[in-house]
């Protein structure tokens, strides 16, 4: 045996001999020569422009103008290996062998001249003795610390002290300050219009107007209050509210791309969002419903159904696009990852933390291990379908048939010693029991766990011989999905030992598009049908040889009837001889017959409750927990090129690196609490910042997503931190503070300034009313403006929640995966309840700026295009509606009256006398009378007061 | 002068034509006054997006034709001829020509020489196959790029990365890029058109969206027939009555002025009125072809006996009219009907066949016609598919994708003709001297429309976004 010391004694002389050879001036003239000539030039011309101390901007980390910077090499690692070309990075880049890193990289240079930088590292890669360009050591250290003392989001809370009206007083002090006034209060009904709006979405009814009227004379004051708690209360607020949080959850019902697949499910997360806001749900509860409401030690229960109300949030993670057939998959798994840390920070943070996916941010305090520790979260968390189980009736049949299967194992055991379920004798590598690791289930049919070997199970009245996953444990008719902890291809195929019937889909690298269209050649999904026959399935496909070396996990689906057991699974390309893994249990045999006959009676009530067991309500697009796994540093990004491992942690500007991550979870749940947790100065602001922006068309913080340095600091950030602290305060119900909001001096205000301030004093003091000198002029969403019409034209259906309704398809909606096209009039539902297809958005929402579900979006563009105003002239569905609208008041035969009520419904306040009169010999002077009512309905969605809000 | 003064009295004749300046006449105004402008920033002017900008530098193009062969046309059987592979026809590539880079689906025939045959064409002595025996009667005015390469090997993160410079949806597509850094010289017309021959493009429609640029900068499909654009056609048949609509709502619009205080954006919405009512008119005046001539008719190939080159021939024509009207960025998709697009897996011969006689006679004309008027001089023509295809069968008889090296060629404003720059290897397969990204590309036609890749930005996502992102040289070599 060599002796160790020896040895390292030996390496480090080897070493040292080899350095001094090594050092400059020691190399033979003539290699020092052939450096000069054949290879300087070729660096000089081709590689410093990037590569140099004198490179504008150097890449990668490489400097290739001194042997030392070359053998420091860059961000993948030494540039060559002096002695040994095949060894050599440099040599391998410029060979072209590899398209993602060819250099130099626009033409390859010529084979002569490669062949010189060959013999040039094979001779030792001589360099002369010189003075070493520095190696330019002058790049700005990132500095996360000084970064986050510096800018003032990452501060704790400071809020002012707060009296009941703090928002008047501190918008007050900063008006006084510009030396401004707030504007007068708006007229009651304009106000009315603006609550009505802001609130539900709605404009307010003839009858709401007129008793909103009567109450103001009387009380003005309590009538408004009484209107914001109306309002607060309709179920339209949840519509109104939950199309604003849609907007930063990308909230799509397809997955966009070529066939822009179904996001099956989605609309129960849309559904859960309208529920939740107008239940109030604390918005710490929200938020951590959708981090890891699957993991909630007690999820929050629907009022209606007793269904588990929290894990329909996490559907949110699953929301984004995806792809098919993606040639790199593990590119496609990492973009995809991107896309969820992105909404999560932007939306719960108002960070872009995806900003720090390639280098460390370039001026905000987060790092790329930062954004590396989130992705972990992630690559331990996979899609899930969850089922619902109403009012626990499934859980509590369960556990009947639990505790029958305990009382029948005690006999078991009674039956004396059990004799050594004898264990394998050597596990191959890459098998899979559910004894040496941990699987995981959802749904109902499999259990918590595997059904140990020598267990008695009630249904079926046998005992089971080995460990065994059963999802026909409790009966035939449960749903359930059995996973396999991640594990890493290994071998060309899978095999899986099982006995039953269930879909069967090998996900690649958390590719779960395989569920419409398999990676490439398909085999990466199968149904299988053994019958009674315990035997090996082998999925066999090109796509498993070519992952190899990728990491996968095995979904075996039981999706009612039938049932699958499971007791192996291994990636190899030999099928492994079952006798060899889990010889023959003799015991199990020789007790199967006598305990059979003497526990038929407890079986037969078993298959009794059995029976009895309901099935699942719905199906939730959800997440649940994998194998945990921390990911590696994707230096500059590319999946190709890993650096150092991440623990899954919080950001390390909000605390994140002192908590060390959990072992056996995702560490979601851990995660949930760190965002929502009062140490943390962001979650409230941010929620707070976007309520009054969706109140005022801008937020104190008008970069709505994004508090970092590139964003614009806030307006009034005593005002900021008090809402926020509020918002806390008041248990952090959301209506609370809009509210609060509105109900204040400042919302109250005119859109027309206080006359004492002059049109040029106030250009030049306020222009973009910042300081809110008066209430600002807002254009309605999309969606306002569609159901506005729809509610005024009386076609509404108040109806709430449910299946999507069709998006009414026009000629110019093309392409592949064409969905059926829906009524024109949406069916009269709210323009929330259209069906939300990526590639087939509705034309009239996107012209009026509804966003493309592609990434959060926490502030709409508000844009003028001559698309809105083709569509309001000449959109069949608004002049159907107009029609409609028009038809609708043809009881009123009175001309001026049906003028002064369709004036009321558009704009909430009757006409002028000068515009009633304008009306009035319009009307009878329209060439064709039939439709003078229809063109003046139409006319007056033209306005601009119609769209607009003041 | 402020546009936000406050004018608190009701409007008189007089008022309204000084307010003109900010309220109906402001595109015109604007419009004059972009000509001699000296403000150089791309700003976006939420009041009037569209308005013309200058651009960093004098422009060499004004306007681009873009020529999208969806599908990805074979560059070994079109413009880059390879002997080689007739040598080696029927051998198994790995041996020929060594390693080979993963296929979308891997499965991987043998060296397939091109069934087509070429020659040198014009004084240029440029390589055309007979597959496109009018392309190659211009050949001396093209500037074929013969190292073109994709970082994408499937159709839709293709597509979006040649139109968006990002393999993800969602991102603005140049030609949104481009009406955001220049506007739009006709008021009446969008600044970015695409007209459609049939085939959207696998990705959809937002092959050609804003993105994060504002919704103004959107193209705008035309599809052929009758109504190409939505909701263009005026509700209801007599234009009459709808004018008598807008009255009305002009003046109420007028009268309700006070509640909103004189803003901006009222008046740019009342603006937005005018502007789509011009377009109704302008649109159905750009598709009328009454007024061209039989010959020019002809030459398009309007009177083919193939279905789709009179459709291709129709869109080329239309694209030089939309050129006339100063329309920046006008993209054209193919017609279907010729296999799956320029997809040929299997049956390249029929496929790439029909796909050619679709092109061929439609875009020679197009390159004579503007050369004729004189537009070819200012107008950027760009060829290309979002990759190219293997030299090696897929199969059989077809090709599979290839992004590593492929053909795209250019005409016109401010590029070279008669050249070919870049090269692939011998048998076509990889780019291997002066390789060509397709942000490359990008940079290179901002640069001819006088915009600085570098420069034209849109902070979104708290970066400084661009349609290079960090990439993009510009092609000096190219350059006329």
């Amino acid at each position: 045996m060599v002796n160790p010391a020896k040895f390292l004694l030996a390496i480090s002389f080897l070493c040292s001999g080899f350095s001094r050879l090594a050092a400059a001036g020691e190399f033979a003239p003539e290699h020092l020569d052939f450096f000069e000539k054949k290879i300087r030039p070729v660096l000089n011309e081709h590689c410093y422009k990037c590569h140099s101390v004198s490179s504008k901007k150097l890449k990668a980390s490489l400097y290739l103008d001194s042997r030392t910077g070359i053998l420091k090499g860059g961000d993948t690692g030494p540039a060559l290996v002096p002695g040994d070309p095949e060894k050599s990075l440099l040599i391998e880049v410029i060979r072209y062998k590899d398209t993602d890193m060819e250099m130099p990289p626009k033409s390859k240079l010529p084979d002569a001249v490669i062949a010189d930088f060959e013999t040039w590292v094979k001779n030792g890669a001589a360099w002369p003795e010189e003075e070493g360009p520095s190696d330019g050591g002058n790049a700005l250290a990132f500095d996360l610390e000084k970064r986050k003392s510096e800018h003032w989001c990452w501060k704790p809370l400071a809020p002012a002290p707060r009296t009941p009206d703090f928002i008047d007083q501190l918008i007050g002090e900063k008006l006084k300050e510009a030396k401004l006034r707030p504007a007068p209060h708006a007229d009651p009904v304009t106000l009315l219009r603006r609550l009505a709006f802001d609130l539900t979405g709605l404009p307010p009814t003839v009858e709401e107007i007129e008793a909103f009227k009567k109450a103001a004379a009387d009380n003005l004051d309590s009538a408004i209050e009484a209107t914001v708690d109306r309002l607060l209360a309709s179920p339209h607020f949840g519509e109104r509210w939950g199309r604003h949080w849609l907007d930063l959850m990308r909230y799509a019902e397809s997955h966009g791309h070529e066939f822009d697949y179904p996001i099956h499910n989605a609309h129960h997360y849309r559904d859960y969002v309208i529920r939740a806001l107008n239940a109030d749900v604390p918005y710490d509860t929200f938020v951590a419903e959708h981090i890891a409401g699957d993991l909630l030690p007690e999820p929050r229960l629907n009022p209606e159904d007793q269904t588990n109300e929290s894990i329909i949030a996490t559907g949110f993670w699953y929301l984004g696009e995806a792809v098919h057939s993606p040639t790199d998959v593990r590119k496609d798994e990492a973009d995809r990852i991107d896309n969820m840390v992105d909404t999560f920070s932007k939306s719960f943070l108002g960070l872009s933390v995806a900003c720090a996916r390639c280098h460390d941010h370039k001026f905000d305090a987060i790092s790329t291990a930062d954004y590396y520790a989130l992705t972990g979260y992630l690559q331990s968390t996979r899609r899930n379908e969850h089922k619902q189980d109403p009012g626990k009736k499934i859980a509590s049949g369960i556990a009947e048939l639990e505790k029958i299967a305990a009382s029948g194992n005690q006999r078991i055991k009674g039956k004396g010693p059990t004799g050594t379920p004898s264990s394998p004798p050597a596990t191959p590598e890459g098998l899979l029991l559910p004894t040496n690791s941990r699987w995981f289930t959802s749904g109902h049919a499999f259990g918590d766990s595997p059904v140990p070997a020598l267990n008695w199970i009630p249904v079926k009245n046998t005992i089971t011989e080995h460990a065994v996953f059963d999802s026909g444990r409790y009966g035939d008719k449960l749903h359930g999905v059995l996973r396999t902890p991640t594990f890493e291809i290994t071998g060309d195929r899978v095999h899986l030992y099982v006995k039953g019937t269930a879909e069967v889909r090998l996900t690649i690298d958390g590719h779960f598009m395989q569920v419409f269209n398999g990676l490439l050649f398909g085999g990466t999904r199968k149904n299988i049908k053994t019958g009674d026959k315990w035997q090996w399935v082998t999925l066999n496909s090109k796509d498993i040889a070519q992952k190899s070396g990728h990491q996968a996990y095995l979904e075996i689906i039981d999706s009612g009837p039938g049932a699958i057991a499971v007791k192996a699974v291994t990636t190899s390309h030999e099928i492994p001889n079952i006798e060899e893994i889990l010889p023959p249990n003799l015991r199990a045999r020789e007790l199967e017959a006598p305990i059979a006959a003497e526990l038929s009676g407890l079986s037969d009530s078993a298959k009794k409750i059995s029976n009895a067991i309901p099935s699942p309500s719905a199906t939730i697009l959800s997440v649940t927990d994998g194998t945990p796994e921390n990911d590696h540093i994707h230096i500059r990004g590319s999946h190709k090129n890993l650096g150092r491992e991440v623990p899954r942690r919080f950001l390390t500007a909000l605390g994140g690196e002192e908590i060390t991550p959990p072992e056996n979870s995702s560490g979601r749940l851990e995660l949930a609490e760190q965002v929502i947790s009062r140490e943390n100065p962001l979650t409230a602001r941010v929620a707070a910042n976007r309520i009054w922006h969706h109140l005022f068309g801008r937020g104190i913080v008008p970069t709505v997503a994004d508090f970092g340095p590139m964003g614009i600091p806030p307006s009034h950030p005593k005002l900021l931190d008090s809402l926020a602290a509020s918002l806390i305060e008041g248990r952090w119900s959301r209506k609370k503070l809009i509210r609060q909001i509105v109900l204040s001096k400042t919302y109250r205000q005119s859109a027309t300034p206080h006359p004492d301030l002059s049109p040029n004093y106030l250009a030049d003091t306020d222009p973009e009313n910042i300081f809110l000198h008066k209430a600002p002029v807002r254009r309605l969403q999309a969606e306002a403006i569609r159901d506005s019409m729809l509610a005024i034209s009386g076609r509404l259906d108040p109806k709430l929640y449910g299946t999507p309704v069709p998006v009414h398809l026009t000629s110019f909606m093309q392409g592949r995966g064409r969905p059926k096209s829906g009524p024109l009039d949406g069916a009269g539902r709210r323009s929330i309840y259209t069906s939300i297809r990526r590639n087939f958005l509705p034309p009239m929402m996107l012209a009026f700026d509804m966003p493309s579900p592609f990434s959060s979006v926490a502030r709409r563009t508000v844009s003028n295009v001559p698309a809105q105003a083709l569509t309001l002239m000449n959109d069949p569905f608004v002049v159907s509606e107009s029609k409609r609208w028009a038809d609708s008041t043809a009881n009123i035969k009175d001309d001026k009256a049906r003028i002064e009520t369709m004036f009321l419904q558009a704009f909430a306040h009757p006409p002028t006398p000068e515009q009633l009169k304008t009306t009035l010999a319009w009307i009878q002077s329209h060439p064709s009378q039939q439709n003078a009512w229809q063109d003046f309905a139409h006319s007056l969605w033209n306005t601009k007061e119609f769209i607009f809000l003041n | 002068m402020h546009c936000r003064n406050f004018r608190p009295s009701s409007l008189t004749r007089r008022d309204m034509l000084q307010q003109s300046a900010c309220g109906f006449g402001a595109v015109a105004l604007s419009a004059l006054l972009a000509e001699n402008a000296s403000a150089a920033k791309a700003d976006y002017n939420p009041t009037n997006p569209l308005a013309p900008k200058k651009p960093h530098y004098t422009p060499k193009a004004k306007n681009v034709i873009f020529l999208y062969m969806d599908g990805g046309p074979s560059q070994v059987d079109t413009f880059d001829y390879k002997p080689l592979l007739k040598k080696f026809n029927g051998q198994d590539p790995r041996k020929a020509i060594g390693k080979l880079e993963p296929t979308q689906f891997d499965n991987i025939g043998k060296v397939m020489q091109s069934p087509w045959t070429f020659k040198q064409h014009g004084e240029s002595g440029a390589w055309v196959s007979d597959l496109f025996p009018h392309i190659a009667k211009v050949a001396d005015d093209l500037t074929f790029i013969k190292s073109m390469t994709s970082k994408f090997p499937e159709h839709t993160a293709a597509n979006y990365f040649l139109h968006t410079g990002s393999g993800l949806q969602g991102r603005p597509s140049m030609g949104a890029w481009v009406g955001y850094g220049l506007g739009t010289e006709n008021q009446n017309l969008p600044g970015f058109v695409v007209l459609n021959g049939g085939l959207i493009p696998p990705g959809g429609l937002d092959n050609f969206n804003s993105g994060y640029l504002p919704a103004a900068y959107q193209g705008s499909v035309f599809n052929p027939g009758n109504t190409p654009v939505a909701n263009i056609k005026p509700a209801g048949s007599n234009p009459e009555l709808q004018r008598r609509k807008l009255d009305l709502m002009r003046q109420l619009d007028l009268s309700s002025k006070d509640r909103f205080a004189g803003e901006e954006q009222i008046e740019s919405a009342i603006l937005n009125y005018e502007t789509a009512f011009r377009m109704q008119a302008a649109v159905p005046d750009l598709m009328d072809l009454s007024g061209e001539s039989d010959t020019v008719k002809k030459m398009y190939g309007l009177e083919s006996d193939f279905n789709q080159t009179k459709i291709f021939g129709r869109q080329c024509l239309l694209a030089r009219r939309l050129v006339e009207r100063g329309v920046r960025f006008i993209e054209l998709t193919c017609p279907g009907g010729n296999g799956d697009r320029w997809d040929q897996h299997n049956n390249l011969v029929d496929g790439h066949g029909k796909n050619c006689k679709t092109v061929d006679q439609p875009i020679a004309a197009l390159i004579m016609d503007l050369k004729k008027l004189g537009l070819l001089d200012e107008t950027l023509v760009i060829w290309t598919g979002e990759f190219g295809r293997t030299p090696f069968a897929q199969g059989g008889n077809g090709r599979d994708h290839n992004p590593f090296g492929f053909t795209t060629w250019m005409a016109g404003g401010g590029v070279k003709p008669g050249i070919s720059y870049g090269r692939t290897d011998d048998w076509g397969y990889k780019a291997i001297e002066n390789k060509v990204e397709i942000h490359d590309l990008h940079a290179t036609m901002l640069h001819l429309l006088g915009i600085d890749h570098t420069k034209s930005t849109f902070r979104f996502s708290s970066r400084d976004m661009r349609l290079t992102d960090v990439h993009g040289h510009i092609l000096k070599d190219i350059l006329a």
